[in-house]
């Protein structure tokens, strides 16, 4: 042959990436070139057999319920923010009726706020741990 | 860009993006639960893709790239070579023949090097342009066709040994 084997135009001429100029010489050449002829029609069935090959087992379907598993984690999350900041409001709100109501002895007072308080110590080791939880979330570490 | 369209899109990519990151561990599991993870912090933040910088496809390829990678270096491993990659199963419907053709396949792409593996899957598998391809790999524009070529003629070579 008069000119070079045309090397990796093939594939660029495979994936529809060359410049017009560059299809020409490829056509032109291989019009002429058994061996890169050859190459191209191997490099085209290869490429036909990667693209239906069975590289991965998993459906659409599996990823769409993943999905939806991590919605639910999301919306969790959020039930549980709305949630925490009602109670503080309610929960500073009735401390200030407390304190500032006259009807009650200081003993009626002392029972209620400990009940109240108890409860709230109880309810913020649980959202404790859960923060603990969340900080060894497994996403994390997924840089964006 | 919608969420739901996101999701949608993400779900079409899943097996894609599953394929890239089979092929960077070795393991088909990991794999999974690497996509996954890729998968729910994009969900988690939806907004840090920039439909204006270019399509989904790349953007994610590059995110799962990039945590697969992270992944290894944590694991201090290097990448399962050769054998390593798991056999997955065919289904049902496909003959006897069709399933040693893809196993074949699948020995010789387990047996190249693994930058060899990805600019592959990128291209046969995933359809990417070369300008995609290009920034999901972080190479310049014009290595992507000789890098892809010299791939290509090595999974032809080492295929030969397997059929
Ligand atoms: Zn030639």
């Amino acid at each position: 042959m008069a000119t070079e084997h045309v090397g990796e135009l093939l594939s660029g001429y495979l994936d529809g990436e060359l410049t017009q100029q560059q299809r020409q010489r490829v056509t032109l050449h291989c019009s002429g070139c058994e061996q890169c002829r050859d190459d191209l029609a191997e490099l085209r069935a290869l490429r036909e057999r990667i693209s239906g090959a069975p590289l991965s087992e998993l459906g659409e379907d599996q990823w769409r319920e993943n999905m939806n598993d991590t919605t639910v984690q999301l919306s969790r999350g959020i039930g549980w923010l709305l949630f925490i900041a009602g109670l503080l409001v309610a929960g500073f709100y009735a401390l200030y009726h407390l304190m500032i109501d006259s009807s009650m002895s200081f003993i009626e007072k002392f029972i209620i706020f400990g009940v109240y308080g108890g409860l709230a110590v109880l309810l913020f080791s649980v959202l404790r741990q859960r923060l603990i939880e969340r900080k060894t979330d497994k996403y994390k570490d997924v840089e964006i | 860009m919608k969420t739901q369209d996101m999701r949608e899109q993400l779900a079409q990519m899943g097996n894609g993006a599953h394929a890239l990151a089979t092929q960077i561990l070795g393991n088909s599991e990991e794999a999974a639960d690497a996509v996954q993870e890729a998968i729910a912090k994009v969900l988690g933040r939806p907004g840090s893709y920039d439909p204006k910088k270019g399509s989904l496809a790349p953007w994610f390829m590059r995110l799962v790239r990039n945590h697969c990678i992270d992944l290894l270096r944590r694991r201090r491993a290097e990448p399962l070579e050769a054998d390593a990659l798991p056999a997955t199963g065919p289904g049902p419907e496909a003959s006897a023949e069709a399933a040693q053709r893809d196993e074949a396949i699948r020995s010789a792409l387990a047996a190249l090097s693994p930058d060899r593996r990805e600019i592959i899957v990128l291209r046969d598998y995933m359809d990417l342009s070369y300008a995609e391809i290009a920034s999901v790999l972080d190479l310049a524009p014009g290595t992507v066709m000789s890098r892809l070529h010299r791939a290509r003629m090595d999974l032809k070579e080492t295929l030969t040994r397997y059929e």
